[in-house]
């Protein structure tokens, strides 16, 4: 079943498009990775679901009713979660305070509840029960992505919008990275990854696109966009690296 | 030594009030990214309101406060509507020049309805006050006292401890990320904006009986607001309570030991030798620098 589809997606900042007519779907249950160089698109994708690009058109479908236009915080409310890049944990606020508050698209829940999930995702990223009272702005990278990840699970999304999980963190903590987002398929929930590590968004994902300046170049399985020589070419330089 | 102590306290009186006025100033710009130089004409609006309910319609003084605080935050919710609100995506300058347009337009109206001469207000308490050891504890700054501490601890209480306030905080840390959590950063900042309308419009009704109400009276307590967010950090909370408290102290003793006409020099010297020695100001903020 498609969970979300882009229909012809264009979105622009100011004067031309960034992106320019998209088709994207992803169905219920999946990982979709969205690859592409640094400057295709792939995070004004991700904006525009979330309305968070001013000038969008074309259509953005969630369980097949249009959210295209409507605020921020209503389309949180219908259940996309959004990780944004470059992590923005609240700097000010302690880690369990940024888990606390992934909740706010949610009514309102007993302390009972929030205690069992916040608990939920201790388990989940062992490392955060430790750190639960040390204040955002003093983690690493790669705490503050397991924070990030965290407390955008805390929405309970039906789709999970990732921005590169993986920049700028070390070989080992991308790893716990990658296995964190297929345990998270597991559950149930369906990610819609953005990365430029394609070696490793291809490896948990089930379906693929790659973007290149505000088009969709090509799409397909894991292993048709790993074969596809133009593409191993130009865009998962990853691969060789990796 | 008593003289000391007497001008301390009244020091920290006068301190409390710049403190209030400060710590409505800080936290508009914590969340909003609003500077506001409206802050000193909400103190002036509060006394004026208290005027209204108290000389005028005669209500007991204490219903007669409470209702103008209530409605300063109405008045600050109006304010934000007017200022802030056509203005949000424009950056800071814009919104800056609509709240001096707006000060300047509130003053004017104000003295349109009461004229120039100045309005007279009691204390809360009737009596004048007490006598603890060498210092004599005006009523009016005994109050001034209790409640800008009260006011401290119910905003630590509300900041601190409370879901709303870690809202409030988030939204003030990061306001597209507190949208993308389905946090309403809308209804945050006109929230922060009825409370900092209300904290302006106490410190005018607690300061009036001190001072007088007149239409000026915002602009120079404004601008020591501002002086003592620069002294205590700029966007620092604490920096706000501890910046207005040092500037009241500094001033009254400095008008005491040193010249009564320059009482007012003394703030504006105090904030000069800071931007010169530490202009970070004593709580310099590592959060905005990381973030
Ligand atoms: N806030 C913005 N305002 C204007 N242009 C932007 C903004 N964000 C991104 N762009 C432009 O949009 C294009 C795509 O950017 P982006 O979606 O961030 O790419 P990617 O995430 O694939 O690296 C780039 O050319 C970038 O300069
Ligand atoms: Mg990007």
């Amino acid at each position: 079943m498609k969970l979300l589809e882009l229909r012809t997606l264009t979105a622009r900042y100011g004067a031309g498009d960034v992106l320019k007519g998209i088709d994207i779907d992803v169905d219920e249950g999946e990982i979709v990775a969205l690859l592409g160089a640094n400057g295709a698109g792939k995070s004004t994708t991700l904006r525009a679901i979330s309305g968070l690009v001013p000038h969008v058109a074309g259509d953005i479908l969630l369980g097949g009713k249009s959210i295209l236009g409507q605020k921020t915080e209503a389309i949180v409310r219908l259940g996309i979660s959004h990780v944004p890049e470059g992590r923005r944990v609240f700097p000010g606020l302690t880690v369990r305070e940024n888990i606390v508050l992934g909740a706010s698209n949610r009514g309102r829940l007993s302390r009972a509840a929030m205690d069992r999930e916040v608990g939920e995702k201790f388990e989940l990223f062992p490392d955060l029960h430790r750190l639960r009272d040390a204040l955002g702005w003093t983690l690493s990278g790669g705490q503050l992505q397991m924070v990030a990840v965290a407390r955008g699970l805390m929405a309970q999304p039906r789709v999970l919008l990732l921005d590169e999980p993986s920049l700028g963190l070390a070989p080992l903590i991308v790893q716990q990275v990658f296995k964190i987002i297929a345990q998270i398929r597991e559950r149930g929930t369906t990610v819609l990854l953005v990365e430029q590590n394609a070696h490793m968004a291809l490896s948990v994902a089930d379906r693929g696109y790659v973007l290149e300046t505000g088009r969709v170049l090509v799409a397909g399985s894991p292993t048709a966009l790993w074969e596809d020589p133009q593409v191993r070419a130009a865009y998962l330089g990853g691969l060789a690296a990796g | 030594m008593a003289i000391f102590l007497q001008l301390l306290f009244t020091g920290l009186g006068i301190g409390a009030i710049y403190a209030l006025v400060a710590l409505g100033f800080v936290l508009l710009i914590r969340a909003a990214s609003v500077v506001n130089f409206g802050q000193g004409q909400f103190s002036m609006v509060g006394a004026y309101l208290l005027v209204v309910c108290f000389n005028v319609l005669g209500l007991p003084y204490l219903l007669s406060m409470l209702i103008a605080v209530i409605l300063m935050a109405g008045f600050g919710v109006l304010f934000a509507g007017a200022t802030y609100w056509p203005l949000r995506h424009r950056g800071g300058l814009p919104v800056i020049i609509s709240t001096i347009g707006a000060s300047i337009f509130l003053e004017n109206i104000v003295l349109v309805l009461y004229g120039p001469s100045p309005e007279v207000l009691p204390g809360l308490f009737d009596s004048p006050g007490i006598q603890v050891g060498p210092v004599f504890m005006d009523s009016q700054y005994l109050s001034i006292l209790v409640s800008a501490t009260l006011l401290v601890i119910l905003q630590y209480v509300i900041f601190e401890k409370t879901l709303l306030g870690k809202k409030l905080q988030a939204t003030s840390q990061d306001k597209e990320m507190a949208s993308l959590l389905g946090i309403p950063v809308a209804m945050m900042i006109l929230i922060t904006f009825a409370y900092s309308a209300a904290l302006g419009g106490l410190a005018g009704m607690l300061v009036a009986p001190v001072l007088f109400v007149s239409v000026g009276m915002g602009g120079l307590i404004a601008l020591k607001a501002f002086a003592a967010n620069i002294i205590g950090g700029y966007g620092s909370i604490p920096g706000a309570i501890l910046g207005g408290l040092a500037l009241g102290v500094a001033e009254t003793m400095g008008a005491s030991y040193i010249s009564v006409p320059y009482k007012d020099a003394f703030a504006f010297f105090m904030l000069l030798m800071f931007l010169m020695v530490r202009p970070q100001g004593l709580f310099g903020e590592k959060i905005s620098e990381k973030a």
